[in-house]
């Protein structure tokens, strides 16, 4: 038997508060590299990852990671939700904030031992936030949040990793280190979705991208997804039809 | 000495009624400080707030069954109502469409009200006394006391010790847990952590709290107890353990020093105890370290600091055209004051002219204004009338470093070399 797809959505559907509002994604990735969730805003993106990732329930459909039940293969997939999703006035250091990417692995009973502190002060360096580590995190950047949330990824040590707009709101020298910590966590064989808006730079940056608007557009190699006509099918606009289908089914009446 | 005399004397009189009234509110105190805390980084003191409020028909209904107000039975019929609470809450949010905040204002209001009716209705039959749920009667726990040992223990303080002691363990089991569920539930969730159970967890050991503090301060003050030691904790320091700490701090001193207030000025006590957090909040609002006191100091010695410079420009600009500071100089009463101070400190000559020193920091303020009026000429499109105002006020704020960029950088400009600012005047150069 062939191995699985990294990771497999089957026809996922996710409704908010009985609105759907993505619909039908089928979407299968086969091998490591760095993937582009691309779309207008309001589009979806972050709720296909939430809904991949089993924070926001599926309406219809399935997630597999390695062929399993994300519930059998927590620990190897890794999440960093947007920048604004934490308080970052929350009473934390940044080495804090990356030592809880190591938590999952002790259990209830184990302490946060030697080797978890180096891990982390290891990933803290890789993000190059060294300096850093003792700040309280509503003393850094913008930028540097965004640089802490990367290294508690990476202190996980996850096969998968999620990222929620990582590139947003960011100076130029941290969008720089994070894509290059991204790419190489790529290099190392980990595939790495990344939910980002800008089409500019998306050509550049990804090596698979996945069009979405609440439904899948197109997913596949860059240059071959990022098409005129699937950008224009993307974003003109044309989904007033799930829009009004949506408020139909919440209202729970029929359409005009 | 007669100080601890006097209150060991205090502690002690009557069978050590003050004693143990005092070390009942300290530990109830110190349990809501540590749930509290939790509640207060996560942003959750309306919850509390509800939560405290809601159990009242939990307890009423336990009581009803045959407990007591502070037992097993009451207890659980706070925990039951406070998950009520909670669920009908998240019932009208998702259903109702009701905001988070009206929507835990109506359940717990309503819940809380339908406690009191009840505990009206079965007045005959209930042993809790409304006037006690509104503010307690930490006066009377000494009274009602269990046998331990050979010791006779308030029954309010022995409950108050265990849900403490219970609540530190399930911290001390579970910090990792609760710390990166507070900190980002989703993130917890997605590598397997128990984030829902934490999260039901602190809102049953609210309940429990709640319950322990009932008979001792009354099911309002104890909203105060959760959260206002952590409200002045969270000015004060910067790491969660370190914000428990000294919550639980603030919250033992407060219920002791509230007690003893309230006794000598014979009112409630368990009122006084909240109005001494209050104070401590005001306190620490003033003299933290990025607190009014520290801010309001910091502005006012900028504040100094620009006068004091902008009097040596002054007078180096005097000098200029071979005049002196005159008697009285720009900025009024404070520009005199400064004029005053700076002859002392041997920045300024009697008779208005500077010295070495002072016409050494006087330059640098003048280099850096006319640096700055040169600076926004070539940069940014301002009338010439209009570069003295900004400059006057980045004088103040230009450092040696900062200065040496933007002559470097003007000098590679078209325009060339930074001898003379757009007004004519002369540059001085970084000493």
């Amino acid at each position: 038997m062939s191995t699985p797809p990294l990771l497999e959505l089957h026809d996922v559907t996710v409704a908010y508060h009985g609105r759907p509002v993505l619909w039908h994604v089928d979407l299968a990735v086969e091998s490591p590299c760095l993937y582009g969730i691309i779309g207008p805003n309001g589009a979806g993106k972050s709720t296909l990852v939430k809904a991949a990732l089993g924070i926001v329930p599926l309406a219809d459909g399935w997630v597999k990671f390695f062929g399993e039940p994300l519930d059998r293969v927590r620990g190897r997939v890794g999440y960093v939700p947007q920048r604004e999703s934490v308080d970052w006035d929350f009473p934390v250091r940044a080495i804090d904030v990356v030592l809880m990417g190591t938590y999952h692995r002790l259990g209830w009973m184990r302490r946060v031992g030697r080797a978890e502190r180096e891990l982390a002060a290891a990933c803290l360096d890789r993000v190059g936030m060294a300096d850093f580590a003792t700040r309280q995190i509503g003393r850094l950047s913008g930028g540097q949040q965004q640089r802490v949330f990367l290294a508690r990824a990476l202190a996980q040590q996850a096969e998968i990793y999620f990222l929620d707009e990582p590139l947003a709101g960011v100076d130029a020298q941290s969008q720089q280190q994070i894509f290059r910590v991204l790419s190489e966590l790529r290099d190392e064989g980990k595939l790495v979705l990344i939910v980002h808006h800008d089409l500019r730079t998306a050509a550049s940056w990804f090596d698979r991208v996945a069009l979405v608007d609440m439904r899948l557009v197109a997913a596949g190699p860059t240059e071959e997804v990022l098409s005129r006509e699937n950008l224009a099918r993307t974003y003109s606009g044309h989904l007033e039809v799930l829009d009004e289908l949506g408020r139909a089914v919440e209202a729970g009446r029929r359409t005009p | 000495m007669s100080g601890l005399r006097g209150v060991i004397e205090f502690l002690t009189a009557s069978g050590g009624m003050h004693g143990w009234a005092m070390a009942t509110a300290a530990v109830v105190s110190a349990a809501a400080a540590v749930v509290g805390s939790l509640l207060v980084v996560r942003r959750m003191s309306l919850i509390g707030d509800a939560i405290s409020h809601a159990v009242l028909p939990g307890i009423v209904v336990g009581v009803l069954l045959g407990g007591r107000p502070g037992g097993p039975l009451a207890t659980l019929g706070a925990v039951a109502a406070a998950l009520l609470t909670v669920w009908l809450a998240e019932l009208l949010r998702g259903k109702a469409r009701l905001s988070e905040d009206a929507a835990a204002g109506v359940v717990f209001t309503t819940l809380f009200a339908a406690g009191v009716a009840l505990l009206s209705a079965a007045a005959s039959r209930v042993d809790v006394d409304p006037g006690c749920v509104l503010y307690g009667m930490l006066e009377l726990v000494p009274f009602d006391t269990v046998e331990l040992a050979w010791l006779e223990v308030p029954r309010a303080f022995l409950g108050g010790l265990l849900v403490l002691a219970g609540v530190l363990a399930v911290l001390w089991l579970s910090w990792r847990q609760q710390l990166a569920t507070a900190f980002d539930a989703d993130a917890a969730a997605v590598v397997g952590l128990p984030a829902k159970a934490m999260t039901t967890g602190l809102l049953c050991a609210t309940a429990v709290v709640t319950v322990a503090s009932f008979e001792a301060v009354g099911a309002v003050i104890v909203v105060a107890m959760l959260v206002v030691p952590a409200a002045t904790a969270e000015l004060l320091v910067a790491t969660l353990p370190r914000l428990i700490l000294v919550a639980v701090g603030l919250a033992v001193a407060s219920a002791c020093s509230g007690y003893a207030v309230a006794w000598q000025a014979e009112t409630n006590a368990a009122g006084m105890i909240a109005v001494m957090l209050g104070v401590g909040y005001a306190a620490a609002v003033l003299i933290a370290p990025d607190g009014m006191l520290a801010r309001g100091t910091a502005s006012l010695r900028l504040a100094w600091r620009v006068v004091c410079e902008d009097v040596l420009a002054e007078a180096w600009r005097a000098e200029e055209v071979g005049a002196a500071l005159p008697a009285s100089p720009r900025g009024g009463l404070a520009g005199m004051l400064a004029a005053w101070w700076l002859t002392r400190r041997g920045r300024l000559l009697p008779g208005g002219r500077l010295s070495e020193q002072g016409r050494g920091q006087a330059e640098m303020v003048v280099r850096s204004h006319r640096l700055w009026e040169t600076w926004l000429g070539r940069h940014v499109r301002l009338p010439l009338d209009h570069l003295h105002p900004p400059a006057e006020w980045i004088e103040h704020y230009l450092g040696a470093e900062m200065r040496q960029r933007l002559e470097a950088e003007m000098a590679h400009t078209p325009a060339g070399s930074v001898a003379a600012d757009p007004h004519g005047s002369t540059i001085p150069p970084e000493r």
